[in-house]
């Protein structure tokens, strides 16, 4: 086991953790944040995507140590006083959503993308949700919230 | 999926980490980024009894230029290469094939040392590092060696690094006044894939329009990526026609030792050599 101390959705997290845990391993299993979700667990699906000192990393390709001294934001941490961000608003609106297994990756790629590009493109959108895959609803009305949420509408 | 149970070491300095390699205990792997060792690992294509991570040694991600020359960290991540101003005004090659790799979420994790080291034939960094004439420096107990990344990759999956070294950095030279340089990749499936092949050229135009110094580099093309020096000898000292641009993309075509897999098979990646050698010298030497 190794001790790591992090900042988890700007809360401080002290917890020991077996060294060949995942960040996912450790978010789900021994944190109970069941709002990431496990895919194909090789980096290729996006749907495990967390925020790691900003940058989207795919959690489940990540050692849990890495985590140490690092700030991370899950799905769990989007929402600010029950309230959902205007990223999740954006995408109810639009019907982004439909069996939601993607929708956590998705948010999280899409959240450092406004971090880093406030007025993006579409084709801004599309690039920096090339690797979130989703199986329902042919990225249209994703791409539209992204935007939308982006316009502050 | 749990990965199967390793001992992690978290050296905090390189002397710490190649002490660790220099015992050979069991199967011991070096882990930068993970992000092609992990997906191994979970196949069980690997099951090392100990890792050493390297993300707690000081200034490994450093990207810095030093009298003209870039020095990169092997702990720098192909995102921060790929967006930092020096690397993008000076070396537009690098940047651009390091921004072509995988998925943001992929290159914010995978760095430039793993991917030399994972040494996938179909790289997209490895190219454009082959026409950087970059050099690799290789640390072990005893000290470091430099090794010319010509002589870097030395078989399928395979490197000059051995099990008791690790590679430390690169260092890139400037590149020559006037260079045009370009990264094309192609993928047959999608746009995130690694590439079924890639090329990488950089070249010199003189005042008449010949080519003075170039550099052409395949991804994709052979069990490691590889210098077409064939091609590059069809093309120096000419003007880049349409007659002398077919010519370097035969001789690239014959010059590469390309594999079939599920991808495509040898002679389609030699017929896509052919293409899009071709097609970057043509825009290369029409751009300005």
């Amino acid at each position: 086991m190794i001790a790591i101390d992090f900042t988890l959705n700007n809360r401080p997290c002290r917890i020991e953790v077996p060294a060949h845990w995942t960040a996912l391993d450790l978010l789900r299993d021994g944190l109970a944040l069941n709002g990431t979700k496990y895919g194909c667990g090789e980096g290729v699906c996006g749907t495990c995507t967390v925020l790691l000192d900003g940058e989207p990393v795919r959690s489940c390709l990540v050692l849990a140590s890495r985590l140490r001294d690092r700030v991370v934001v899950t799905v769990e941490g989007l929402e600010s006083d029950g309230e959902p961000d205007r990223l999740q608003t954006a995408f109810a609106r639009a019907g982004a959503v439909q069996c939601g297994f993607c929708t956590p990756g998705m948010l999280l790629s899409a959240r450092a993308l406004l971090a880093a590009n406030p007025s993006p493109t579409e084709h801004d959108v599309r690039a920096a949700l090339a690797g979130n895959l989703c199986r329902c609803t042919g990225y249209t009305k994703i791409i539209e919230a992204v935007l939308a949420a982006a316009g502050g509408r | 999926m749990r990965l199967h149970p390793f001992a992690l070491a978290e050296p905090e300095s390189v002397a710490e980490a190649v002490e660790i390699l220099a015992r050979l205990e069991g199967e011991t792997r070096i882990i930068a980024g993970g992000t092609a060792l992990v997906p191994t690992m979970r196949l069980a294509l690997v099951t090392p009894d100990r890792l050493v991570s390297l993300h707690r040694i000081p200034g490994l991600s450093q990207i810095r230029m030093d009298k003209g020359v870039l020095e990169i960290g092997a702990m720098s991540s192909l995102a921060a290469l790929a967006r930092h101003d020096v690397v993008r005004s000076r070396w537009p090659l690098l940047a651009e094939a390091a921004g072509r790799v995988a998925t943001p979420a992929i290159r914010s994790t995978a760095t430039l040392g793993g991917n030399l080291c994972y040494a996938e034939a179909a790289s997209d960094p490895a190219p454009a590092l082959l026409c950087l004439d970059t050099r690799v420096r290789v640390a072990d107990s005893v000290g470091e060696r430099v090794v010319p990344i010509g002589e870097f990759f030395t078989g399928f999956y395979d490197t000059a690094v051995a099990p008791n070294e690790m590679l430390t950095g690169v260092s890139v030279p400037a590149v020559p006044a006037g260079a045009r340089s370009g990264y094309v990749k192609f993928c047959p499936r999608s746009a995130e894939d690694k590439p079924l092949i890639g090329v990488a050229a950089l070249l010199v135009l003189d005042a008449a329009k010949r080519v003075g110094e170039i550099r052409i580099a395949l991804g994709g093309a052979a069990p490691t990526p590889m210098r077409a020096h064939r091609a590059e000898a069809a093309v120096k000292g000419r003007e880049l026609t349409d007659t002398v641009t077919r010519d370097a993309a035969e001789a690239a075509a014959a010059e590469a030792e390309p594999l079939s897999d599920l991808m495509g098979s040898a002679d389609y990646r030699r017929e896509m050599i052919r293409v899009w050698v071709r097609r970057l010298l043509l825009s290369l030497g029409s751009g300005s």
